[in-house]
């Protein structure tokens, strides 16, 4: 696994690292303040770059995946 | 005064058996002394005696941020040997105005170590707890030094000293003294 | 007359010839200052070189008041209030950073860097995620425009354009940027921060008062060999000019020309800089080349909180009625990376804390402060050079080097500000 880096603000702290584990490289997301992991894969990382602003903008709702009242949380990797 | 007597009267090391050569690490007792009779002369405005501590090539430095570069960022005091003599030579004149009347001080060095030796310099840290009285107020500064130590004509001098308050980034009154 | 009996009445406490000492110890004075000043008019904030990528942000202030200078995606500039819209709490902590929403730390509200309000955690409580069109976001400045860089805000939805409020100083700053052979300043050496115990407009003041330098710096400048103290005599060609809207200026150009050496302003001789040198005629041409280096950067107290002084930058923030914090940089000029060191080694030498000169300056401030709570004789005397005043070719009121020219010219727009016929 080669690490990228860590990716950080005041707001969030995430390692970047790219997983050769599978078949095809994978890049590795970990969200170092909860220990979550995601992995996205090179078609996923494509649909994110094409993906509209407003895509992002969703994400960052904190009521949107991660701090839901039904108590679900974002799904994991 | 004999150097005993001197070792007596402010902690001066009395001559060793056998001469230091110019690269030997300094050890402790001798840094610690050397950072004392620092202090002693800074507080008590010992102008030339202090300055007569740096090393030609001296650097002496007040960081705001101690990641950053020196060369292409602001810093609190940044003086190479000539600046530290022009800063001296301000305060003779009687006029430097921050320091009319002098800042009665009185500082403590503590936490002195020993940490590295490089290049013939022996790296000393060590914590720095100043007490400023001014007509505007006390001022108490804290900060962690680094000095380079380095013998000289079989003397110790510092070829570099570096403080980072520990406020070094906030808005600080001024500071005109001798830190 | 008494300082009670003047309470309320500004124009009795500001006349052509001097003012009340009251008004830099009046707490009630301050807190209008504060709303008809400092978030009323256009206020400097930062520099655009300081936020330079798509979300980049860096904390400011308006005074005692806390923003966040932002860079939106498309490219933007928002100044926002650093307090979250529902508990009031700082949502930024860090000096500087970059991302394009802010989280506050405290229940988690989510907001873009254009202040909107992405979203907030477990919404039900507030009937779901469309109650974010009824909830506000971040506090914004209601007017932001930049010019050649330089942004600034007014916290009042209406008023001049930046452009009427800088006026003739808006020159200054082109005469600024001039001196980058890519026409562009950047705000990119760090700050230090230099706290006084004294009212704000004892700085104001004292940034373009020629009369102080040959007696408050003349320590560095007797050890120095400066020539600046000569700059500021009564000797000297060069002028106070009052630039309107409170705006004023030192121009030392005459001197400076009449020395005729390019770079001779700076103190820097031109064969130590040879790159910038032949940048700069490269860019304008050998004559204009020149002449620009020989005419040399402003002096100049853009009202009410920016002062450019040659080769360094500061922004001056009250954050009480006597005490007062000074911003400083050492400016940089895009294309000159050889000038740019010199720059801020010469700059440090000579500000913040420990400056040379403004430790000296510091120390003034505050026995002026001091001195001013003093019972009597109540009044501070502007009238040095009042009956030599001249009206120059451009119609801007003209003192010589050493005259409070620019000081009458701040109290008078003070009053239009404070205390509007």
């Amino acid at each position: 696994m080669d690490d990228v880096g860590v990716v950080a603000s005041e707001f969030a702290t995430v390692r970047v690292s790219l997983d050769t584990q599978g078949n095809s490289p994978r890049l590795r997301l970990e969200d170092l303040r909860s220990g979550a992991v995601r992995f996205l894969d090179a078609l996923e990382l494509e649909s994110i770059v094409w993906a509209p602003e407003g895509f992002l903008r969703e994400l960052l709702d904190p009521s949107r995946h991660r701090w839901r009242d039904d108590g679900s949380e974002g799904c994991g990797p | 005064m004999t150097a005993a007597a001197q070792h007596i009267v402010d902690g001066t090391p009395a001559p060793q058996e056998h001469t230091a050569a110019p690269g030997d690490p300094i050890p402790l007792a001798e840094a610690e002394a050397f950072l004392y009779r620092e202090a002693r002369l800074a507080d008590a405005w010992e102008l030339e005696a202090w300055e007569a501590l740096w090393t030609d090539d001296a650097t002496y430095y007040v960081p705001v941020d101690d990641s950053a570069d020196p060369r292409t960022t602001m810093s609190i005091i940044f003086d190479n040997r000539n600046r530290i003599a022009t800063r001296i030579k301000q305060l003779r004149t009687g006029k430097r105005h921050a320091q009319r009347p002098l800042s009665r001080l009185c500082r403590s060095v503590t936490n002195v170590e020993v940490l590295d030796h490089e290049g013939g310099d022996t790296v000393v840290t060590s914590v720095v707890q100043v007490l400023e009285s001014r007509d505007r107020g006390s001022t108490w500064w804290v900060g962690r030094v680094t000095h380079r130590l380095r013998r000289v004509d079989g003397a110790v001098r510092m070829a570099a000293k570096k403080v980072v308050l520990v406020d070094s980034d906030r808005a600080l009154p001024s500071m005109s003294f001798l830190l | 007359m008494s300082t009670a009996e003047l309470t309320g009445d500004l124009r009795s406490r500001v006349r052509p010839d001097r003012v009340h000492g009251s008004l830099y110890t009046d707490p009630d004075v301050y807190a209008r200052e504060l709303e008809r000043i400092w978030y009323s008019t256009w206020v400097y904030v930062g520099h655009t070189s300081e936020v330079p990528q798509p979300n980049d942000y860096v904390r400011k202030h308006i005074g005692p008041q806390q923003v966040v200078l932002t860079r939106d995606r498309t490219g933007a500039i928002h100044v926002l209030h650093n307090r979250c819209s529902h508990r009031g709490n700082l949502v930024c902590d860090a000096d500087r950073g970059n991302s394009s929403s802010f989280r506050c730390p405290y229940h988690g509200w989510t907001f873009a860097n254009t202040g909107e309000l992405l979203g907030f955690p477990f919404n039900q409580g507030y009937g779901g995620a469309q109650a974010k069109e009824r909830l506000s976001g971040l506090g914004a400045a209601p007017r932001v425009e930049s010019y050649r860089g330089f942004v600034f805000a007014s916290l009042a939805a209406e008023g001049p354009t930046l452009r009427e409020h800088l006026g003739a100083a808006a020159e200054r700053i082109d005469q600024l940027c001039r001196l980058s052979p890519e026409g562009e300043v950047e705000l990119t050496a760090g700050w230090v921060r230099h706290e006084v115990t004294a009212n704000w407009k004892m700085l104001v003041e004292n940034e373009t008062d020629g009369y102080h330098p040959q007696f408050v710096h003349s320590s560095i400048f007797s050890i120095s060999g400066s020539g600046i103290g000569a700059l500021y005599s009564d000797k000297s060609t060069a002028v106070t000019r009052a630039l309107g809207g409170g705006h004023s200026e030192n121009d030392l150009s005459p001197e400076f020309r009449r020395l005729g050496v390019p770079m001779g302003w700076s103190g820097t001789p031109e064969s130590k800089i040879p790159d910038y040198a032949a940048a700069m005629r490269a860019t304008y041409g050998a004559e204009t080349g020149d002449e620009i280096m020989i005419n040399g950067s402003p002096h100049v107290m853009i009202f009410p909180n920016l002062f450019i002084a040659e080769i360094q930058l500061f922004v001056i923030q009250p954050v009480a009625v006597d005490r007062t914090v000074q911003h400083v940089t050492a400016i940089q000029f895009a294309g000159a990376p050889d000038l740019n060191r010199r720059l801020v080694t010469q700059c440090v030498g000579s500000v913040g804390p420990a400056g040379m000169l403004l430790a000296d300056d510091a120390e003034m401030y505050e026995r002026n402060q001091r001195g001013v709570a003093q019972r009597q004789p109540e009044w501070l005397d502007l009238s040095r050079g009042l009956a030599r005043e001249r009206t120059d070719e451009h119609g801007f009121t003209v003192g010589t080097a050493t005259d409070e020219t620019s000081m009458r010219a701040m109290w008078a727009h003070y009053l239009t500000l404070m205390d509007p016929a």
